[in-house]
């Protein structure tokens, strides 16, 4: 128990370390930089690739950008989402049916953690401060689990006021996971991210920190990060920033530094293996980016699909967006088996490529696009993942879409066989970005699962995939074919300015693109965002016969009335009904064309569940189409959108069949070798 | 071994009746389940416009929506069927041992009963190498379908732990052992290869002694469907190098009909002649078929019999009863 003359100093210290770490100083630092600084880190880390640990110690800098005092601070450590099965995060996994038991199953030393060893205030003058170590506890605040370790709290001696700050000595030993989630070891390669104590991000009234669960992944606040990594001598080294110095530490180690501004995150890797290659980006009006490129030797050969995939990145989204503003990025290639690709960090990401990659498929270009396109959505324009994940995920998802359709065509379908090793290249299917790249076909199935504005962390882990990714990549694809691309190109570009290095909402969002597209979409995105409603329009009924009339003239007081039958075979009678199947509005194009080649387009608001046309034209009709340019590419089933009087449903099935036929018999002929 | 293996080739070239047989077998067989994927896709289209796409090419929205929406047989409807991908697909499916489609298991019920039907008349035609008229070729098929499914029995718990026992071991837990660690897909791959040909090594070898239990039991008349499987057993061990050569060549010809259609495959692009070439590769594949048992049964003939002997007497077709009894009269 500490006595009252040791917190009175602490106290003052405490005053003294505020009032020297606020305003001219961090406001001089916010001026320089783009972004504000306000969790900074100074960080010194070593890697054991024996032990396979790391021992680190950092000083974070934190300003309270908050609107009130903050008493406690919070601290995320991430990798105790991988310490017992009973974390937060293995659970959330064993309730979607996602292998709990393979990784319930795996060896101690295939699972991580990360524990705090000393947490305490620094002095103005570095020298150490009032211990926080005491206070040190975990919490669990959105679901109560005792057992999980993912996030800790511990109390301020003294209050940091609104826009004060502090310093913070934080160390801390951690056991590096076989990966779980995107971040650990295998063999001599290791990528490192999420790896040091992390505060939360403060918001208006409070913490904004949330456990680790399996289908989140992360929000902080930005600041300046200058780390040092200590790795064995020779290994190469890739990290969020650019490297400063290299300096031999003498025990057959070398030490990195890293240093960069104005990011929420730092992520590094290491192995003895990568190749390193290095390509520059030129453009004529954005600036200049050196792009370093750590490659597995197995993929030697794929140094240029990397780079132009990545160029193709940094050139579309800056030309349709905003520059990338940082003067480097590092794509790391990572190693087979180490389920570490496909993610991404402030400057640095993951790729993923296979050793037998056909060209004319998107593999690698797919992933690195995406990866790549996080510097943009996440990156700079750093939206809460644990609470919105579809405002980086979604809109990369329809952006790298858009890149593809773009810049790589053809992509051929590619299956692998044979445990996955042997790819086949079906070159009579070619990817499209409306249907395949917003993935329409996972969408379709876990369509009713969530609505994405449930808080992702809410969402079933399961299909959290296909409402953040996939549903915001078909309803903005939807958005871009409603109000026309140069339109939604201005909305989205006048939200990336206006939060570039700040936080945005999902109403940041909406409110942006209801300005700049001039149009009132709420009626779209209170369904599409706010419901699981599913969209499905179809086509129900198309009928042409000759006119024909029967029935009673009005007659006149002298005579009674008359029948009459008349019956015209020059004039047809055409009769259209298209009806609402799912819950979800939106309005629609109705086109009919006649057997003369004349089309009558209609369009529909696609309220009621049924609207009928009819016609009386010269032609008998030929064809129904509801949404007929799909505009609606939420619509989940577009068979049943049109009708035409001269179907060819057989001769395609007769098509198909004979392929089939000839895959059975193939499959009968394995079978029998065994008889 | 390469003169018996030659002898096999003459021995199913001068048996064309076996090797169409052989084919329209799964031809009819594959006719039933075609025509209800055929009423499926059909009834899916219905008189979409999406049709018309789908009746001159590959129309990927519609096919997936038609998945999306498929059960049974339906199901089985996946991009995998075009072309050589059904080969590696097919392949990759009993190397990976993945389940087949539940709606597919009585056909493959059916052919594997009906192959086990036909063996004996198929191995007794080889063994004569001379035709015997359909009356006899069929009259050894049902003389020999009853032994043949009680040395089915036999070795079905060998196919059995093989597939369910030994491919766990190998290509689960040996292969997840040896690659927990590797980092070069390369290196993952060279081991998976291993294992696969270690799994196909003793799937084969279980192949070959049943394959000359049938022999024997066939050329020597055995009744005994044990003592087949033993005295198959011993041919094999007293002849290691030419039952594995002779098994390995056939092996390879069947990898060679296998690039042949890689190399002429067209996909999707040409359903009437993809199916022609398609059908051209199944009747290659029933060649080789018979091929291996034309083979084995030479060498087995060459080896403890003299060439062409049959030990059982040859069927013969009764007359009806009606003319028995005009002759006894």
């Amino acid at each position: 128990m500490r006595s009252r003359r040791d917190r009175c100093l602490a106290a003052l210290l405490i005053a003294f370390a505020i009032a020297i770490g606020s305003d001219d100083r961090t406001r001089a630092q916010d001026a320089a930089g783009m972004a504000p600084r306000t969790a900074s880190y100074s960080i010194d880390a070593t890697l054991d690739p024996a032990e396979r640990t790391i021992t680190g110690r950092e000083v974070v800098t934190w300003r309270n950008p908050g609107t009130i005092p903050a008493y406690s601070i919070r601290l995320h450590l991430y990798w105790n989402a991988w310490r017992n099965t009973d974390s937060t995060w293995l659970r959330q996994r064993a309730l979607a049916g996602l292998g709990r038991d393979e990784l319930a199953e795996r060896s101690a030393s295939d699972f991580g953690w990360q524990q705090v060893t000393e947490l305490r205030l620094v002095n103005p003058d570095g020298t150490p401060g009032a211990d926080m170590l005491a206070s040190f506890r975990y919490i669990s605040p959105t679901d109560q689990n005792r057992a999980d370790r993912s996030l800790a709290a511990a109390d301020l001696p003294v209050a940091v006021p609104p826009g004060q700050s502090v310093r913070m000595a934080i160390s801390w030993r951690a056991q590096i996971p076989r990966t779980f989630a995107r971040t650990g070891g295998i063999g001599n390669y290791f990528f490192v991210a999420q790896w040091f104590p992390k505060l939360g991000a403060f918001e208006g009234d409070g913490w904004n920190a949330r456990q680790f669960f399996a289908n989140t992944e992360f929000y902080a606040d930005f600041g300046a990060y200058d780390v040092r990594l200590t790795v064995p001598r020779g290994w190469i080294v890739g990290a969020t920033g650019r490297e400063q110095s290299r300096t031999d530490a003498g025990d057959n180690t070398t030490v990195h530094r890293y240093v960069q501004e104005d990011v929420h995150d730092f992520a590094w890797t290491t192995s003895p293996d990568f190749l390193e290659r290095e390509a520059r980006f030129e453009h004529p009006t954005l600036p200049p980016v050196t792009m370093r490129l750590l490659l597995q030797p197995e993929h030697a050969g794929q140094e240029e699909r990397h780079f132009a995939a990545t160029r193709a990145a940094l050139r579309y989204y800056g030309e349709w967006y905003g520059a990338y503003p940082y003067p480097q990025i590092t794509i790391v290639d990572p190693a087979w088996h180490s389920g570490s690709g496909g993610m991404e960090y402030p400057t640095l990401f993951t790729a993923g490529s296979r050793w037998l990659a056909p060209r004319g498929s998107n593999e690698p270009e797919a992933v690195t696009v995406h990866e790549a396109g996080h510097q943009f959505w996440y990156g700079i324009v750093a939206s809460n993942e644990v609470m919105a994940a579809w405002m980086d995920e979604g809109l990369n998802t329809f952006s790298d879409a858009r890149v593809q359709d773009v810049a790589f065509q053809p992509d051929f379908l590619v299956q692998r066989f044979f445990g996955g090793f042997i790819p086949w290249q079906f070159r009579d299917i070619r990817l499209s970005r409306a249907t395949d790249y917003n993935d329409i076909n996972g969408y379709r199935e876990a369509a009713r699962r969530d609505a994405p504005i449930t808080p992702t962390y809410q969402y079933w882990p399961g299909t959290h995939y296909l409402i953040t990714y996939s549903k915001t990549a078909l309803w903005l694809n939807t958005l871009e074919r409603l109000v026309g691309w140069d339109k939604l190109r201005m909305a989205m570009a006048t939200y990336f300015e206006r939060f570039r290095f700040k936080h945005p909402t999902p109403d940041d969002f909406f409110s942006t693109l209801n300005e700049e597209t001039g149009q009132d979409l709420r009626w779209f995105f209170e369904e599409a965002y706010a419901t699981a409603n599913v969209y499905d329009y179809a086509a129900e009924r198309l009928d042409s016969v000759e006119v024909e009339t029967r029935g009673f003239d009005d007659g006149s007081a002298a005579t009674p009335p008359t029948f009459h039958e008349s019956h015209d075979d020059k004039q047809f009678h055409t009769t259209v009904v298209v009806r609402r199947i799912g819950e979800g509005h939106f309005p629609v194009d109705v086109l009919v064309t006649f057997e003369n080649g004349e089309q009558v387009r209609e369009k529909w608001d696609g309220q009621s569940r049924w609207q009928p046309f009819e016609y009386v034209k010269p032609s008998k009709a030929v064809s129904l189409q509801v949404d007929p340019d799909r505009v609606l590419l939420l619509d989940v089933n577009y068979t049943n959108n049109s009708i035409t009087l001269k179907p060819k449903a057989g001769e395609a099935a007769d098509r198909w069949t004979l392929a089939w036929i000839v895959w059975l018999q193939d499959l009968l002929m394995n079978y029998a070798f065994f008889v | 071994m390469i003169a018996r293996f030659r002898e096999g080739l003459g021995r199913v070239r001068r048996a064309p009746a076996l090797v169409i047989g052989v084919w329209l077998t799964t031809l009819a067989l594959a006719l039933g389940p075609a025509l209800v994927l055929r009423s499926l896709i059909e009834g899916h289209l219905g008189s979409s416009m999406m049709a018309d796409t789908a009746a001159t090419g590959v129309n990927f929205d519609w096919w997936n929506e038609f998945l999306a929406q498929a059960s049974g047989i339906g199901q089985s409807f996946v991009p995998a069927i075009l072309g050589f991908a059904a080969v590696l697909d097919n392949l990759s499916r009993l190397a990976d041992h993945k389940s087949l489609p539940p709606a597919l298991a009585g056909i493959v019920a059916a052919q594997v009963l009906l192959s086990m039907f036909l063996a004996g008349g198929l191995l007794d035609r080889l063994a004569r190498d001379r035709a015997i008229g359909a009356a006899a070729f069929f009259s050894a098929c049902g003389l020999w379908a009853g032994r043949f499914a009680r040395l089915a029995l036999l070795a079905a718990p060998a196919y059995v732990f093989l597939f369910l026992q030994v491919h766990h071991w190998l290509l689960q837990q040996l292969y997840e052992r040896l690659t927990h660690d590797t980092t070069v897909e390369r290196s993952a791959f060279a081991i998976r290869l291993v294992l696969y040909a270690t799994f196909t090594a003793l799937v084969c070898a279980v192949n070959v002694i049943v394959d000359y239990a049938k022999i024997r039991a066939v050329v020597e008349d055995r009744r005994s469907m044990i003592g087949a499987i033993v005295a198959g057993c011993r041919f094999v061990v007293r002849h290691p190098a030419q039952t594995a050569g002779l098994y390995a060549l056939n092996l390879l010809v069947a990898a060679v009909v296998a690039a042949a259609y890689f190399l002429a495959a067209p996909g999707a692009s040409a359903p009437l002649f993809g199916f022609a070439v398609g059908q051209l590769y199944i009747v290659l594949r029933a060649a080789v078929r018979l091929q291996f048992m034309a083979s084995q049964t030479a060498l087995f003939q060459s080896k403890l019999a003299h060439a062409g002997y049959v030990a059982k007497p040859l069927p013969t077709w009764p007359d009806s009863p009606a003319a028995e009894a005009l002759l006894r009269s």
